[in-house]
């Protein structure tokens, strides 16, 4: 149990790295820091699981933090620059329909939109104004972590986008519900398959290489509309 | 007995990934013609339990102390649809994927990765059916989405990759929001019993105590991720690239199963919806929602070039149809979506596996390419016509009569929406007509193109679903009326 005061001002500070962390994930060029952004990102949540623990003392947060920890800050980061290394890409410099600037002021605009929505329409919804700040910033994240995906050319800036929507759908879902811990297994499960999937389908496109573009392309037959 | 048909369920799939993965490289059998036998077996053993079930046991049954799973009519009906579609793809498969082989368009090293996930996509599609609770079932559609991917980058080209890449990255991003969804439904659940929990004939049960905005919201949620399966339109860019390259018979699970799984947990959740204080909204939102899916494939139609693209658009089409239905909400066009389900599952199939013949006789899927159809692949040709005509609901085909009942339920609603409606569809058909007659008017070639000698295998699911759907058109079995009608009285309208 700690001090509600202190509990408040703990979390209201993660909240704010959070969406630090979430900036950066969208206007970052380096893929190498982006993958550390990310893990940062998730560390602050495996952070906020713990704090939450020692507030309510629900074991299943304890477990949801040991979880986040151990995949999210530390293996799908070590997996995504070793894939890296592979692809002998550096850097991401392209952005598609949206320039950085116009990316923030965009997910600042968003931040305020659903914030209004949940007001308004689902008040009724979040029982204290901390609830309800959860829900405005998980869904933000979602949201940007979205922008992510459409604004950036290569695959594996994409898949950081939905990593960083996964994690915003974990902040929301540690204060509205924890929902059973098997099913926090196995949704973890399912994103690191998704992350390995996409990774080896980033060899076909991000891939440096020429001759693999050239062996992927030999099929001409099968390229038409 | 009744507790193992779980187990007997997913038996088979299992083991083969185990074995595969398990054994080396070499030891186990790489033929194609091992591993497509055991997918005929798989099939068909799945089929036959699915028919010991229906006769069998009595439903619903529950299985496990929090009722995780469960079979109930309309999961077992779905089940039937899914295993019928996959024992034609998985004897369809056998001449296709063995000529894609032959001609090295799939590599040799991965016909073990494109039969494993082809048995496992099956045990996960039914295991999405079983699942009695909701964030189960958001897993397995989760997984499905995972294998299909797998199955679309089995040949290698860039295109495929791009596809796959597309469907992955659009239906996990909608299926979040829908994760959203279950979470808030799982809160709002808590206030109602304790411990809460998400299973559907709970949430049937108390659905109306559910407070009504909240529950609205959580709805649209899941309907993103839902309806993104389901290829409704904003989220349908993926389906016609994924249904255009992936091989046909993966093109014929997508359209004729997959798409389904989305449109099965919108039924339910609507069945969840009517019963809350915001269902007169919601039924609102899911019928405006199938105009726009059945508006925008109108417009697309008529200038596709590519047959495969031409007949994903068409699947939004139907989705939309379906989503209209559901909508309505009322007991007879439920029959009657119910059954417009299993026939627009077979018509996809059949236009999906006449369009794979063509594609191996013109090496490409434009319709420019098409010449001399009647006389070098008569059986294709006829399947696609006559699929064409199913899909668009001609008398004696099965669609007819649900697009009728349908329509006529949307008449009781709104007529304006109707004469929307059936003005869509008009320049749908017209559609179908406009390339239907370019594709099969084309003047005879004076080179004479090499003939593609059709295996048996790829010629006899066509027959068989040109003989089923005719029957189907004509001929309604009482018991399937039944099981319908028992599906309409289970989901409480």
């Amino acid at each position: 149990m700690i001090d509600t005061i202190i509990f408040n001002d703990i979390i209201h500070g993660l909240f704010v790295l959070i969406l630090g962390t979430a900036a950066l994930i969208i206007t970052q060029r380096s893929l190498t820091s982006l993958f550390n952004i990310y893990a940062a990102q998730s560390l602050i949540l495996a952070v906020m699981a713990i704090v939450l623990f020692i507030e309510y003392g629900t074991l299943n947060l304890l477990f949801i933090a040991i979880l986040t920890l151990a995949v999210k800050t530390i293996f799908i980061p070590l997996f995504l620059h070793k894939v890296l290394k592979r692809i002998s890409v550096k850097r991401d410099l392209q952005f598609m329909f949206l320039s950085p600037a116009s990316s923030i002021l965009i997910s600042a605009i968003l931040i305020f939109v659903v914030y209004l929505f949940f007001t308004n329409i689902a008040g009724d919804l979040f029982a204290d104004r901390l609830i309800l700040l959860v829900g405005v910033i998980g869904i933000a994240l979602a949201l940007m972590g979205m922008m992510v995906i459409f604004s950036r050319k290569r695959v594996i800036t994409k898949t950081v986008g939905y990593l960083t929507m996964e994690n915003g759908v974990l902040l929301f879902s540690l204060f509205m519900a924890e929902m059973p811990f098997i099913i926090e297994i196995l949704i973890v499960l399912d994103l690191l398959m998704i992350i390995v999937l996409s990774a080896v389908l980033a060899f076909g496109i991000d891939s440096g290489m020429e001759e693999f573009h050239k062996k992927l392309n030999r099929l001409g037959i099968w390229i038409e509309d | 007995m009744i507790d193992l048909t779980m187990l007997a369920y997913c038996i088979p799939g299992l083991l083969l990934v185990l074995a595969l993965i398990f054994s080396g490289r070499n030891k186990f059998p790489a033929n194609d013609a091992v591993l497509n036998t055991f997918s005929i077996i798989h099939a068909f053993y799945l089929l036959g339990l699915t028919f010991v079930v229906l006769f069998g046991a009595k439903l619903p049954v529950y299985f496990m102390e929090g009722r995780y799973f469960a079979i109930d009519r309309l999961s077992l009906y779905e089940i039937l649809i899914a295993t019928i579609v996959f024992c034609l793809s998985a004897i369809y498969a056998r001449g296709y994927i063995r000529d894609l082989l032959n001609i090295g368009e799939i590599e040799r090293t991965n016909t073990r990765l494109f039969y494993g996930a082809f048995n496992l996509l099956f045990t996960v599609i039914v295991l999405s059916f079983l699942a009695n609770n909701v964030a189960l079932y958001w897993i397995f559609l989760e997984l499905t989405t995972l294998l299909s991917a797998l199955l679309i980058i089995i040949l290698k080209a860039r295109e495929n990759i791009t596809a796959s890449l597309k469907y992955v990255f659009i239906a996990s991003s909608a299926m979040l929001f829908s994760f959203i969804g279950i979470i808030i439904l799982y809160a709002l659940n808590r206030d109602q019993i304790a411990d809460g929990n998400l299973n559907w004939d709970t949430l049937l049960a108390i659905a109306p105590s559910l407070p009504g905005t909240a529950f609205g919201i959580a709805f649209i949620l899941l309907f993103i991720g839902f309806g993104a399966k389901s290829g409704l339109v904003p989220f349908h860019t993926w389906l016609p690239i994924a249904h255009s390259r992936a091989p046909s018979v993966v093109s014929a699970l997508l359209s004729g199963v997959l798409l389904n799984i989305g449109i099965y947990g919108i039924l339910r959740l609507n069945a969840v919806a009517t019963q809350t204080s915001v269902g007169d909204n919601l039924k609102v939102f899911l019928i405006v929602a199938g105009i726009i899916s059945i508006l925008v494939p109108a417009f697309c139609l008529a200038a596709r070039t590519n047959s495969k693209k031409f007949i994903a658009f068409s699947s939004i089409e139907h989705m939309g149809l379906l989503v209209l239905g559901i909508g309505l909400s009322s007991p007879a066009v439920l029959f009657w979506v119910l059954f417009h389900m299993l026939g627009h599952s077979l018509s996809k199939t059949l236009l999906f596996f006449s369009a794979g013949i063509f594609h191996r006789q013109y090496e490409s899927n434009k319709y420019f390419q098409i010449k001399n159809a009647f006389k070098l692949q008569p059986l294709a040709s006829w399947g696609l016509i006559l699929g064409s005509l199913s899909v668009l609901g001609v008398p004696l085909f099965p669609i007819f009569l649900s697009k009728l009942n349908i329509l006529a339920g949307l008449a009781d609603f709104s007529l304006a929406g109707l004469v929307i409606v059936l003005l869509l569809l008009f320049i749908i058909a017209s559609s179908f007509g406009y390339y239907l007659v370019r594709a099969f008017n084309s003047k005879e070639d004076e080179t004479e193109l090499k003939v593609y000698n059709t295996p048996k295998s790829m010629k006899w699911p066509i027959v068989f679903i040109i003989v089923i759907l005719l029957v189907l058109g004509l001929y309604m079995p009482g018991g399937l009326a039944d099981l319908l009608n028992g599906i309409v009285n289970d989901l409480g309208f």
